[in-house]
């Protein structure tokens, strides 16, 4: 089970996360983004239908306070959200869902749960790109920003991941 | 068992969907380069449903096909002596630059496999996409004049606004000589269409031909539209005569796409 406290982390990430968004803007080659990690994290007892939810209110609670396309990261992290399940089964396995417990980086390795978290964030930067592009970026140029975008998003959300999904038998 | 593990997926399904339409929604309201790539999107997706539905309609209309196919070529035949005969006539005549003007056109057949008549703001859909030369910013002509102007192309089709859309006018000429003007649908009928702006020195008479004036880069010039009848003055400085256009909308089926080979050229001059 989660702490009772994920929750709170999810806002204070939220609110780093508009930080980033409005502050953050290093090159038009990167997106820095925590989201895919939030909602990939968020406990596995929150139904599908609630994740889909809480993962467009978050993206369109960034789009709306930071400077960006209204609407883009709310189309981006939905589909996170709808493939959450699958990709905790794909990488974690069954089990998981029959013992109502979430994953961490000491019970399922570091391994396992940095190639869900590359795999969150590049199913968000696909979509990202994709629409931010609107058809008119060469494909180089977006290949280049998926492939370092990826590299620095899922670093940092690694950095972070130990904060939501925390060892619960510590 | 399994029923019970379908249905939630279902409904997830659902409001992803939901939710993927409405991120699209606001994205197109609020950037204007994601709402041309979205209606670029919607219309390519049309073009191909509507292209492959209207495949299977036509093979059971086949007899009928070759029936307007061959009245087609007949019209054409009779077009190419014309045609013939007029460039015989500007060898001989020095100001033969019509011809030369008409030249810088590409002209591609297609046929039209859905178009709305209904609504004010109608479009037609050619079975002709950018693999078979159509371009963006083209006419769509008949030999009975101006039919449309190709708004966005896919591989196999393109999706193209009608005349008959409310925001569409045409540069048009009374007579092959008189005052040129903008030719818009009426908005009412299918052969209906109103000439505006028509300067008052330039004097008609009912039943005069309209043609296209050749100012627009989407059209060459001269093509027949249609008969002038009434007019009205409009503010005491213009005429707006109401126009019988030749082309009857509720039966087209092929067109020619014509576009200009200079305009990109010319487009650089614009502000």
């Amino acid at each position: 089970m989660k702490k009772p406290g994920f929750w709170l982390i999810y806002l204070f990430l939220l609110v780093a996360q508009l930080l980033l968004s409005t502050y953050a803007n290093f090159s038009p080659y990167v997106i820095v983004t925590l989201l895919p990690v939030m909602v990939l994290c968020m406990p596995i007892r929150v139904i599908t239908y609630a994740s889909l939810v809480i993962a467009f209110a978050t993206g369109l609670t960034v789009d709306f306070l930071s400077e960006g396309l209204l609407g883009l990261n709310a189309l981006a992290l939905v589909p996170v959200a709808f493939a959450r399940n699958a990709t905790i089964r794909l990488f974690f396995g069954e089990e998981l869902f029959a013992r109502e417990e979430d994953f961490s980086i000491h019970r399922s390795g570091f391994g396992k749960v940095a190639m869900a978290v590359v795999f969150s964030v590049a199913i968000f930067l696909v979509v990202y790109i994709w629409a931010d592009g609107a058809g008119t970026r060469p494909f180089a140029f977006n290949a280049i920003r998926f492939a370092v975008s990826l590299a620095v998003s899922s670093g940092l959300s690694l950095l972070v991941v130990n904060l939501l999904a925390p060892d619960s038998r510590k | 068992m399994r029923s019970r593990k379908v249905i939630p997926r279902l409904i997830s399904l659902a409001i992803f969907i939901v939710l993927e339409i409405a991120s699209l929604q606001l994205l197109s309201r609020n950037a204007n380069l994601q709402r041309l790539w979205l209606s670029r999107g919607a219309h390519g997706f049309m073009g191909t449903v509507w292209g492959s539905t209207q495949r299977v309609q036509n093979f059971f209309s086949l007899s009928k096909t070759n029936k307007e196919l061959s009245l087609e070529n007949a019209a054409l035949l009779k077009d190419l002596m014309e045609t013939r005969e007029a460039l015989r006539r500007a060898h001989t005549d020095t100001l033969g630059t019509v011809l030369q003007q008409e030249a810088g056109f590409v002209v591609i057949p297609a046929e039209v496999v859905k178009m709305s008549r209904n609504t004010q703001h109608n479009y037609l859909i050619l079975n002709r996409g950018y693999e078979d030369g159509i371009q963006e910013k083209s006419g769509i002509i008949t030999r009975n004049g101006v039919v449309g102007m190709i708004d966005a192309v896919s591989a196999h089709h393109a999706y193209a606004f009608s005349f008959q859309h409310a925001d569409i006018s045409i540069s048009a000429r009374l007579g092959l000589e008189g005052g040129t003007g903008l030719l818009v649908w009426d908005g009412v009928g299918s052969r209906g269409a109103i000439l505006k702006e028509i300067p008052l020195q330039y004097k008609y008479n009912p039943g005069d031909t309209v043609y296209t004036s050749g100012h627009s880069l989407l059209f060459p010039p001269d093509i027949p539209l249609g008969v002038a009848g009434d007019s009205r003055i409009i503010n005491g400085a213009t005429n707006e005569i109401t126009v019988t256009l030749f082309q009857d909308f509720s039966a087209i089926r092929y067109v020619s796409v014509v576009h200009n080979t200079a305009f990109d050229e010319i487009e650089e001059f614009l502000p």
